[in-house]
């Protein structure tokens, strides 16, 4: 499945990555320079005032903000249409949908993917405006258009997924779908694990734990489908695997949480130490764990830094080009 | 797309699962007061390294706090369970001796002989060969950091009845195979059948099925229960991983199914019966049909299902009754303060 050359290729990925990614990113997103003394002073100081200040409301708002998102990619690409006007009312600015379109599925079982994980997150965006009540956000404007002005081209190209003037349409086939999908997944999943200390209601917690499980389903999922794929396919991998390292390289590279938070799909290697001693082969990845087996963490201005597409302080960008609606809005460098 | 009567149920039901878990705090005698603390914050410190090493988890010096580690330790015998199923699958050996020693009574894993014997897996399809490979090092490195977590209140291993064979001797006595055990009472066997997780690729992914769809339920029914910030978001991280294996575990049952139908049949009566085990609450969802998948076991709000430890205890022991400590997949019951099932009702 994965010869011995690919995977020398992995692994001086793996080492030398993390150079090529600040290297590339710094063009591919206009970033002058990388975090220094200023910036990670002001990002400091920035979590100390919100640490005085934020609430679990603040959370779950800034959770239904990538609700609203991640239901309206899935509810165009499985049925053509977004979510119910009444469910995107709310504080702060209401913002339209640009894009969106029904997905060119084919593979019935791609169908059934769709169909299930938009249901589930239409169902996470009810449920959270049910529990916030009148100080839910409203939608903000989200940009999930499949053409040359849509964020997903705008993160495919910075990814090296497409060329920088290639479209990429996550509405085109399965496949692509899959990639559009994959590009929200698991940071859904490190946001809700991140999350998941902060909130102070038992109640809350035990709600916030319930979403993060069905993020993680989906995430596997997806994930699962594509190195099923990928063996045929191995493009499918290789692009995982580039948006992985876009997305590592949007959170930062500073402070004690933001090492490498992100992995692609293609082959590792495994130990497995059993009863019957070692062994160690190349294995998938469909599961981004560190070495405990436990997935990842971001804190909201890591995942902002994602859905803006930008590394640098922000408060707006990428797929939400007015940015979030709630207090947690602002990305830091 | 959520029906007013799916909604009224979801609530009920939600009603239910809190009622079924305030019993199962005030049964560990913690209060279940969550501490604030906004510490992960100061996380975000103005370390500027930006050296390759992943992010870890941080190492925890180990919980002294009393609901922690009987939440801890309960988690711990689940993961030797998983841990055992997904190691021998696919090196034909349990998991380390260094891994199974600690507090309480250590047991062996009872592979049984024959048909249904514990073994490697002939795997058919290299996916699912890799799925194997990626799960059973994820299940080490749970037990691995759970024992840490624990330190020197890590329980040991307990007997384990890891066996699909037609009879294996446990330490009460003659007993079935608990995967036979399972699958008999399911339905999905006949009554003198044996059910084979080891024989290929379908079997071990209805096995996994049968396991990892209760780990999930147990961390996420038991996350808000951990007092400690930092093991909450541990295990946080761990539920989210059981539930990326059991997403791929189940999709890969889903397009099975499609060529192999009895499989929605088999999974939906696995289902049935371990929610007929654990009381009247819907704590369980099979894979759905053809043409109407069920991936993610969640209920109408989208969140996936849970349940309380001792729910957890009525489908591993195999046994409704209230009271029991014994049974199933565990012969001499777990180790650890939570080890009796409760009535369910």
């Amino acid at each position: 499945m994965t010869d011995s050359r690919e995977l020398i290729a992995a692994l001086d990925r793996r080492v030398e990555r993390r150079d090529e990614r600040r290297e590339f990113f710094r063009a591919a997103f206009g970033m002058g320079a990388l975090a220094v003394g200023g910036a990670t002073l002001g990002f400091a100081k920035r979590a100390d005032a919100q640490t005085a200040t934020i609430t679990d409301a603040d959370i779950f708002n800034f959770a239904l903000n990538l609700e609203y998102l991640e239901a309206q990619f899935y509810a165009y690409a499985a049925t053509g249409n977004g979510l119910a006007a009444n469910l995107l009312t709310g504080t702060g600015t209401q913002g339209a949908v640009t894009g969106g379109q029904k997905a060119n599925l084919t593979d019935p079982v791609v169908i059934q993917y769709a169909r299930e994980i938009a249901a589930d997150e239409v169902a996470h965006v009810a449920f959270l405006r049910s529990q916030l009540t009148t100080s839910a956000v409203a939608q903000p404007a989200i940009n999930i258009a499949g053409d040359a002005t849509g964020a997903f081209t705008a993160a495919a190209r910075a990814a090296g997924v497409v060329g920088t003037t290639d479209v990429f349409n996550p509405y085109a086939d399965d496949n692509s779908f899959l990639l559009g999908a994959y590009l929200f997944e698991d940071v859904g999943v490190t946001a809700y694990k991140g999350a998941a200390p902060l909130i102070t209601s038992n109640a809350f917690l035990d709600a916030s734990a319930g979403i993060l499980a069905a993020e993680a389903f989906h995430a596997g999922i997806i994930r699962g489908a594509l190195y099923a794929r990928g063996v045929a396919t191995p493009a499918l991998r290789v692009n995982a695997d580039r948006i992985s390292d876009a997305r590592d390289a949007l959170d930062g590279v500073t402070g004690a949480n933001s090492g490498d938070l992100d992995q692609g799909i293609s082959s590792v290697t495994t130990p497995l130490t059993s009863s019957l001693g070692a062994t160690s082969a190349p294995a998938s990845n469909f599961v981004p764990t560190d070495a405990n087996g436990i997935t990842f963490s971001r804190t909201p201005q890591q995942v902002l830094n994602i859905v803006y597409l930008n590394r640098a302080a922000a408060t707006m960008g990428g797929f939400f080009p007015n940015g979030v609606n709630g207090t947690i809005r602002a990305s830091v460098a | 797309m959520t029906k007013q009567v799916e909604l009224l149920e979801m609530l009920e039901r939600t009603e239910n699962h809190r009622a079924a878990r305030r019993s199962f705090i005030r049964l560990c005698g913690g209060a279940a007061a969550m501490t604030g603390g906004l510490a992960l914050l100061s996380a975000c410190d103005d370390d500027d390294d930006d050296d390759v090493t992943p992010a870890p988890t941080p190492t925890p010096t180990p919980t002294s706090d009393a609901q922690d580690i009987a939440v801890l330790s309960f988690a711990l015998q689940l993961e030797y369970l998983e841990g055992n199923y997904y190691t021998y699958a696919v090196t034909g050996g349990g998991i380390p001796a260094a891994l199974q020693t600690g507090v309480g009574t250590q047991g062996a894993v009872i592979p049984g002989s024959g048909n249904g014997a514990a073994r490697a897996v002939t795997f058919g399809d290299p996916v699912i060969a890799q799925y194997a490979r990626e799960i059973a090092a994820d299940e080490l490195a749970h037990i691995t950091f759970l024992r840490t977590a624990l330190g020197a209140a890590a329980p040991a291993q307990p007997t384990i009845n890891l066996s699909g064979s037609a009879a294996v001797t446990t330490p009460g006595g003659q007993a079935v195979g608990a995967f036979t055990a399972a699958a008999r009472a399911a339905g999905v066997i006949g009554p003198n059948d044996i059910f084979d997780p080891f024989l290929n690729d379908q079997n071990f992914l209805i096995g996994s099925y049968l396991l990892t769809d209760v780990g999930v339920s147990a961390y996420r029914g038991s996350a808000r229960l951990i007092t400690n910030k930092t093991f909450l978001e541990a295990s946080a991280g761990i539920l989210a991983t059981e539930c990326y294996h059991d997403g791929v575990i189940r999709s890969a049952l889903y397009s099975r199914g499609l060529t192999v139908p009895s499989i929605f049949t088999d999974i939906q009566r696995i289902s049935d019966a371990r929610d007929g085990l654990d009381g009247p609450t819907d704590t369980d969802q099979g894979i759905g049909t053809a043409g109407n998948a069920n991936l993610v076991p969640t209920d109408g709000n989208g969140l996936v299902l849970g349940r309380t430890a001792p729910q957890v205890l009525n489908v591993v022991y195999q046994n409704a009754t209230p009271g029991t400590t014994a049974g199933g997949f565990f012969p001499a019951g777990v180790n650890g303060s939570i080890r009796a099932t409760v009535a369910n009702t």
